[in-house]
């Protein structure tokens, strides 16, 4: 059985009635239900594999909460509300150094990190003639030394009984406001824009599968360097340098099918992504939807990402050897990881109980040559909360 | 940058998945779509969970991306 009451089901049971045309590829419906939801995330990032040569070895803990609303708007229509609330703290890669055999050396900062993080983001979701929906969004995140504020558009029509096209676009604008900016030479204030347009179509392909095919554009500008990454240039100790710019490509897939006799349904997503810094990067992801029992669910899944590194990524460099651009950033090394997780999920009348479990292991990449950061990370993630829904 | 042979290959899944969902010409009519229309047949049943664990992996990877309108940034990539 579905685990909640799902609108779009009540929305097609009411199309076969011939109440409303026959909406084509069930993908986020517009909600008929009012509900709140919350999350507390817990998010602990393992220690160094070797100790680092300075700094602490207490790597990043971040406390998520995360609040939801949402409640129809009228005929038609939904209001979403999401309040996140993050605490971060720990210590963080700054820059490496090779060790009498050429090895990179993590220089760590101090585990002197402490920040939060708030965002407010706003939805309105709404349903127009000819199974047409769009949704426009707007997010403000506030951080001590940066702020972001981002609007969203998606918009999606049925193309045949059996196919729709969704399109979506967003534009976001970020200001960061380095701390301790005089003390280590960092930038004092900078800005950066980031566009992004994605287009999506939904195929049903029979009464129990469904498979969606997108490609995403992301263009950013302006100070795309991480003011608190130094890079260490053979006699001195420098802030690291990227390009202004960057386009980053991504195809995307995703995979539904319910296996009814098993009461069952199968996920499976993948993309594809490149961009002009030289990272390409594969991502296959799978989950396995399982009713238990009347009211509960578990949810088994892996995850595999490999990518690439940036054209301007080095862990180091030698006196003389220094490019124009320059980072030793282990996010942007060959590298990638695998992930399980296990969540759960039980209903109790109006109340949805939720909690998941995520392991992350940094392994080598696979297919993009052998990468070994010393910073890369593996992690444990846990997730809890519940779903309420009310008139 | 495009010469290589993962966004060929790729891309030609794309087209291929796309002829394939083009093609599967069986109608299914309204009332056959009780299955596609379970929770667990979303394409994203959890989004304050697909928020999170999105949020954690655009901080910690190089590339990031989804069908939809992005969010807004944070100080962490």
């Amino acid at each position: 059985m579905a685990l909640r009451p799902n609108p779009l089901l009540a929305q097609l049971l009411a199309a076969s009635a011939g109440l409303v045309s026959s909406a084509a590829v069930p993908a986020e419906p517009v909600a008929a239900d009012r509900s709140i939801s919350y999350r507390h995330g817990d998010y602990d990032e393992d220690a160094l594999a070797q100790a680092p040569l300075d700094g602490s070895d207490r790597r990043y803990r971040v406390r998520t909460e995360q609040f939801r609303l949402l409640t129809p708007a009228g005929e038609g229509a939904s209001l979403s509300v999401d309040l996140t609330h993050e605490v971060m703290s720990g210590s963080s890669p700054w820059f490496s150094v090779p060790d009498a055999n050429g090895q990179p050396l993590q220089v760590m900062s101090g585990a002197s990190i402490h920040d939060r993080r708030s965002e407010l983001g706003v939805g309105y979701q709404r349903a127009l003639a000819g199974d047409r929906e769009f949704t426009v969004s707007a997010s403000y995140s506030a951080e001590d030394d940066y702020h972001a504020t981002a609007v969203g558009l998606e918009w999606s029509r049925p193309l045949s009984a059996a196919i729709e096209l969704g399109l979506g676009a967003s534009f976001s604008h970020d200001r960061i406001d380095p701390t301790d900016a005089a003390e280590f030479g960092r930038i004092a204030q900078a800005t950066k824009n980031t566009w992004s347009a994605s287009a999506g179509l939904s195929f049903i392909l029979d009464r129990s599968s469904l498979l969606q095919a997108g490609l995403q554009l992301t263009r950013s500008s302006g100070f795309l360097s991480d003011p608190y990454k130094r890079f260490f240039a053979g006699d001195r100790v420098l802030n690291e340098a990227r390009p202004d710019q960057r386009l980053q490509g991504s195809l995307l897939l995703r995979y539904r099918r319910a296996l009814i006799e098993r009461d069952a349904a199968l996920h499976l997503d993948g993309r594809y992504s490149i961009d002009n810094w030289g990272v390409h990067s594969h991502t296959v992801e799978a989950h396995w939807y399982q009713t238990l029992a009347e009211d509960w669910r578990v949810i088994p899944g892996f995850r595999y990402y490999t990518q690439s590194e940036s054209s301007f990524y080095a862990p180091f460099a030698s006196v003389g050897e220094l490019g124009r651009y320059y980072s030793s950033d282990y996010r942007l090394a060959t590298g990638g990881g695998v992930s399980a997780s296990l969540d759960l999920r039980r209903q109790f009348g109006a109340w949805d109980w939720v909690i998941g479990l995520e392991r992350h292991r940094a392994t080598d990449a696979l297919g993009f040559g052998s990468g070994n950061d010393p910073g890369r990370v593996s992690y444990t993630q846990i997730q809890a909360g519940f779903d309420f829904r009310f008139d | 940058m495009l010469n290589n042979a993962p966004i060929w290959r790729w891309t030609l899944g794309l087209c291929a998945a796309c002829m394939l969902g083009a093609c599967a010409t069986t109608p299914v009519q309204p009332w056959e779509r009780g299955r596609l229309a379970r929770w667990d047949m979303q394409l994203d049943p959890d989004p304050m969970r697909t928020a999170l664990k999105e949020h954690t992996r655009f901080s910690k990877e190089a590339s990031s991306g989804r069908i939809g309108a992005a969010g807004g940034g944070c100080g962490c990539n």
